[in-house]
């Protein structure tokens, strides 16, 4: 997850640094990093857009897992099994998401421990 | 969506032809000594076939081929005589024709079923294992 932070400051970087004035870096792995985040960030492109739509996707999971239950026992043509698999889904999602915040924070905290 | 189990929609639609599999057999067996079906004659044995069905994955990964039941058929064997004069379908022979039902092949039927059953789900709980696996590779 220190990866993708660090993708993400390199992205803004050259947003907010006057290129005519500064010679432009010509690191590979700069663009490289560039395609991956518009490829991971769809239409919006941020890493923060990513995160929402993780959450969202989360959120959508746990909603499809309540429903396919809720079905299970109104008695509704639903099996036993797509109730128990849909939860799973929605509880795997779930740790997925809280892994990854236990990453950002977990670099965060890096971060804010480091020697200036 | 994000899709964390892989391959399990091919798993669930298994799962699902087996149970369906299964309300047959049960049926059969319900109806082992039906001398009179719908149609005014004995039950028939019923069978299902199952087929393969293409099932879109997300993009860029090529169709996963899953599983569901094509028919639920009548087996065409004769039925079964046996001798009971007494009997409201009896012949004038005195022969009662029962369903072409053999509680043997139907109960190796039923384990059959319920072991590909019990595969697939040892598949699903083996793809909840790993997905679990690997998130703990971000734990110290």
């Amino acid at each position: 997850m220190k990866m993708m932070v660090g993708q993400g400051a390199g992205v803004q970087l050259p947003t907010r640094i006057d290129t005519d004035a500064v010679p432009k870096i010509s690191l590979p792995e700069l663009s490289s990093l560039k395609s991956l985040d518009t490829v991971a960030g769809g239409g919006g492109g941020s890493f923060q857009n990513l995160l929402g739509d993780l959450v969202k996707d989360v959120s959508r999971k746990q909603a499809v897992a309540g429903e396919t239950v809720n079905g299970l026992l109104s008695g509704k043509n639903v099996s036993l099994h797509q109730a128990m698999i849909s939860m799973e889904e929605a509880s795997v999602s779930f740790q997925l998401m809280v892994e990854v915040r236990n990453k950002l924070l977990e670099s965060y905290q890096e971060l804010m421990r480091m020697q200036i | 969506m994000i899709n964390l189990l892989t391959g399990i929609d091919s798993t669930a639609a298994a799962l699902n032809a087996e149970r369906i599999r299964m309300d047959v057999v049960s049926q059969n067996i319900a109806n082992v000594n039906t001398t009179r079906g719908l149609d005014g004659k004995p039950y028939q044995r019923q069978q299902v076939i199952f087929d393969t069905v293409l099932r879109a994955q997300q993009a860029g990964n090529s169709a996963a081929q899953s599983v569901q039941i094509a028919r639920i058929e009548a087996d065409h064997r004769a039925p079964k005589m046996i001798y009971s004069p007494g009997h409201r379908d009896a012949n004038p022979q005195g022969m009662v024709a029962m369903p072409n039902i053999n509680i043997h092949e139907e109960m190796v039927d039923m384990i059959a079923s319920s072991r590909t059953f019990e595969a697939n789900l040892a598949v699903v709980k083996n793809a909840r294992a790993m997905a679990m696996q690997t998130l703990s590779i971000g734990k110290r």
